[in-house]
């Protein structure tokens, strides 16, 4: 028995981390492709079919590079930041319901395990900017924390309209609750709030102040250098998926799809989204960080308690109806 | 322009009548003769030009330098700092009453008064670990004060920003004082690419001198070469042929638009917004194109000559033209739909970095920044030169001095610039680019000149004493003064901001440290 599930921790692992790296390898390829699509360029089409073989050139670079450690940084945190910010990611994956009847734990606690989980990486990333002994990178850490603390409010309020409807936590049930009709139609709000916060929880632009490479050079990453890099942006864009595939099973119907594999569908939706957000990154100026506070705690919070609010009065009223 | 000799000790009551009738000091130099120093100091007047010209004579009396002494004058004008500090260094005339005489320029070692006619050019000075032991001993000095300050309740610290830095536009330092995110104090220091220009074209031809004015202002060099000719031809009574002037206008409207084009893209860079870059660059490489086919350069212009230009323009020159402005203004609807409606941009730059009319007054700035401030400042209308008198175009300003209306300026600048191009492209007369004969050299006596670049007033000030290299060649160019008003805008914003603010005032490191 315990063997058994030993073999099985082991594969759905390896499953896992490869699936990340692939993930993110094509994600980074997607980015510089649609990058260069909306700024006149053409971005990477030598290397492999459609350049796709540029980033996998990219990995081996950064693997190969030296890793430089800075002298007057503490060492041990130093080397355990990126570590820290990469491995609560991998945890996402054991909730996240890819198909029908795939999910390899199903939680009742569900997204809030992710939510939880996925937290640790704001300490990884304030660990990273401290140890670095640089003043960027201080700022920058600095910045991450007051950014996602403030943010992790509104995400978590805005997912309470589907919680309301559903009356679970658990991500095999809240996808088929959505059969007769999207959450994204009765819950469009709390979608929106979910994405915006998003964003800023993943540091993606307008909301990327903590790595503002126009103020602060790159933030709480200014002094390392390749795999622990790579590291840090492995975790960025497993952290996009992350959300974007919570946002596709909360609002967008999940796994569900005519003719399709559930599976297809499921990324379908969670790369549509994705690309929405490399649209938004590639069009927006950067907000400043008073200004983006200010967005979380006078617009979406509140926005997000009336949502809830409403939510719940329009159920009571129709079980009064009833 | 009006010129007035005055003693040392009156020196200050004349500057501080000059700031109280609205004079603003445009350029402040030396020129070493052989018993004295001889300070020259131009004060002009928004609006109309009324330039006034005041020397004082600093009597050397057998002294070596540094030993020279006047009163200064940056009590009064804000912009004198960085000119008697540069005269300090050149020159070696103290300043008593200067807050900060330090080197500006020059390695903090050096110990060379360069533009002093004794000096034949030792290589000593430049000592490199003296440098570094004096910058290290400022760090020093920060630190301890940083050690003490972390102990008590105010947590502030201070922040090199540059001078390897995305940001700062070249090699530009600028040292900040922070408590958190928010800037107590910030200072830019400046001197990291000094290639001592005004030394190299004393030991130049006059005809030689046209090459460093493409590499003073690389982004709109076209405007420094219209500043020479205009010089040039002031002094040795040259004509232009008609020819010759449309293209220097022309030529010079297209950079203007080229030179906001490319600060338009890393302004948004600087705010974080990426993709405006690739589309003012991608207009940029068109007028590149253009000038290229004229001039053969796509950056460092040499084109124009005394009383003409280098090369007449090829046939297909004028057809490009016009092929671009529809194209270009259909763009600039687009920019004007994405950038400026757009609320975050409005949100990050609206009250971003006030410049009110006093500090812009002290500090002398002018261009788009001054325009910016409501004043509408521009030699081209106020001080007509070339075909500019017979051209109609406006000149934008706006009220709110911040960087929002900074942007506005420029943006509708293009579109006054565009104007003057479509009304000179059709109408180039025939005939020839060059004059027949020019002098040599200047005629003995002294030139002050100036013209509008993309920046602001550009004026240069030459003695010549009749042979063939300059005597004297001071370049005033306006982001040295643009660049020092900052000090007045940083305190109270956020390091965020500190970008955006440098980046709305539009410098081009080179040309301010020559």
């Amino acid at each position: 028995m315990i063997f058994k599930e030993l073999i099985k921790i082991i594969i759905y692992g390896t499953l896992v981390v490869l699936f990340i790296s692939v993930n993110a390898l094509f994600l980074v390829w997607a980015e510089r492709r649609v990058s260069a699509r909306i700024q006149l360029r053409r971005g990477p089409i030598h290397v492999g079919w459609q350049g796709l073989l540029q980033t996998v050139a990219d990995a081996v670079k950064l693997i190969s590079k030296e890793l430089v450690l800075p002298k007057e940084a503490d060492r041990f945190l130093y080397i355990l930041a990126p570590m820290l910010v990469f491995a609560p990611l991998l945890s996402a994956f054991l909730v996240l319901p890819l198909a029908q009847n795939v999910v390899i734990r199903d939680l009742n606690i569900g997204f809030l395990f992710i939510f939880s989980l996925t937290n640790i990486t704001f300490i990884g990333i304030f660990i990273a900017g401290w140890s670095s002994n640089n003043k960027y990178a201080l700022l920058g850490s600095m910045r991450a924390v007051a950014q996602n603390i403030s943010y992790e409010i509104p995400l978590l309020l805005s997912t309470m309209g589907v919680v309301l409807l559903t009356g679970t936590l658990k991500m095999s049930e809240l996808v088929p609750a959505q059969a007769k009709g999207w959450f994204l139609f009765t819950q469009p709000v709390a979608f929106l709030i979910f994405l915006c916060s998003s964003l800023a929880e993943a540091n993606r632009a307008p909301f990327d102040i903590p790595e503002a490479e126009s103020e602060l050079v790159a933030g709480f990453h200014t002094e390392y250098s390749g795999m622990r890099f790579a590291l840090f942006f492995l975790g960025e864009y497993t952290a996009i998926f992350i959300s974007s595939a919570i946002a596709a099973a909360l609002f967008l119907g999940g796994w569900q799809g005519p003719l399709l594999p559930g599976l297809v569908w499921f990324l379908i939706k969670t790369y549509g989204i994705i690309f929405i957000v490399m649209w938004i990154r590639w069009t927006f100026p950067r907000l400043r960080s008073d200004q983006l506070m200010a967005l979380a705690w006078k617009v979406l919070i509140p926005l997000a308690m009336v949502n809830v609010f409403v939510t719940a009065l329009v159920l009571e009223l129709q079980k009064i109806l009833a | 322009m009006t010129e007035t000799l005055v003693a040392q000790d009156e020196i200050q009551s004349v500057a501080r009548q000059c700031l109280a009738q609205g004079y603003f000091l445009e350029s402040f130099t030396a020129v070493d003769f052989a018993e004295c120093i001889e300070l020259v100091y131009h004060f002009n007047h928004w609006g109309p030009c009324q330039r006034s010209c005041v020397k004082v004579l600093v009597p050397k009396n057998g002294g070596s330098p540094g030993a020279w002494s006047t009163p200064s004058i940056s009590s009064i004008y804000k912009s004198a700092n960085w000119f008697e500090r540069e005269i300090h260094e050149f020159f070696g005339v103290t300043f008593a009453g200067h807050p900060n005489l330090k080197r500006l320029l020059l390695p903090e070692s050096s110990e060379i008064f360069p533009l002093l006619k004794s000096f034949k050019g030792e290589p000593k000075g430049a000592d490199v670990t003296q440098s570094l032991k004096l910058m290290q001993e400022d760090t020093r000095e920060f630190k301890t004060q940083e050690a003490v300050s972390l102990t008590q309740k105010n947590k502030d610290y201070y922040l090199n920003l540059g001078p390897q830095h995305p940001s700062t536009h070249g090699v530009l330092r600028v040292l900040l004082h922070l408590a958190g995110e928010r800037v107590l104090a910030g200072e830019p220091i400046i001197g990291y690419s000094h290639r001592h220009h005004e030394k190299m074209m004393e030991i130049q031809t006059y005809l030689g001198c046209w090459p460093n004015m493409g590499r003073l202002d690389y982004v709109g060099a076209m405007s420094y070469n219209m500043g020479y000719a205009l010089l040039a031809e002031k002094a040795m009574g040259l004509v232009p042929t008609p020819r010759a002037e449309h293209i220097r206008v022309l030529m010079t409207e297209l950079n203007r638009v080229s030179s906001h084009l490319l600060w338009m893209g890393t302004f948004l860079l600087d705010l974080g917004a990426f993709t405006p870059f690739f589309y003012c660059f991608d207009d940029r490489e068109k007028i590149l194109d253009i000038l290229e086919m004229a001039t053969g350069e796509r950056l460092t212009y040499d084109y124009f000559r005394f009383g003409g230009v280098d090369r007449d323009i090829p046939a297909e020159f004028a057809p490009a033209i016009k092929d671009f402005i529809p194209e270009f203004k259909k763009r600039l609807r687009d920019y004007d739909k994405l950038i400026r409606q757009n609320i975050i941009f409005e949100k990050r730059t609206k009250g971003l970095g006030i410049l009110t009319k006093e500090n812009a007054l002290a500090y002398g700035v002018t261009g788009p920044s001054l325009r910016a401030a409501g004043v509408a400042q521009d030699l081209r209308r106020d001080e007509p030169y070339s075909l500019y008198p017979t051209l109609d175009f406006q000149v934008p300003t706006s009220t709110d001095s911040d960087a929002y209306s900074r942007y506005w300026v420029r943006f509708r600048e293009m579109e006054e610039s565009l104007k003057i191009i479509s009304q000179l492209v059709d109408k180039i007369p025939a005939g020839e680019t060059k004059l027949a004969r020019i002098p040599k050299n200047f005629p003995k006596g002294e030139y002050y000149s100036a013209c509008e670049s993309a920046r602001g007033t550009f004026g240069m000030y030459l003695v010549s004493d009749g042979t063939l290299n300059p005597y004297r060649f001071h370049l005033r160019t306006p982001s040295f003064s643009n660049l020092n008003a900052i000090v007045d805008m940083l305190p109270g914003c956020v390091v965020s901001d500190v970008v955006a603010i440098l980046g709305s005032i539009d410098i081009v490191l080179p040309e301010i440290d020559r």
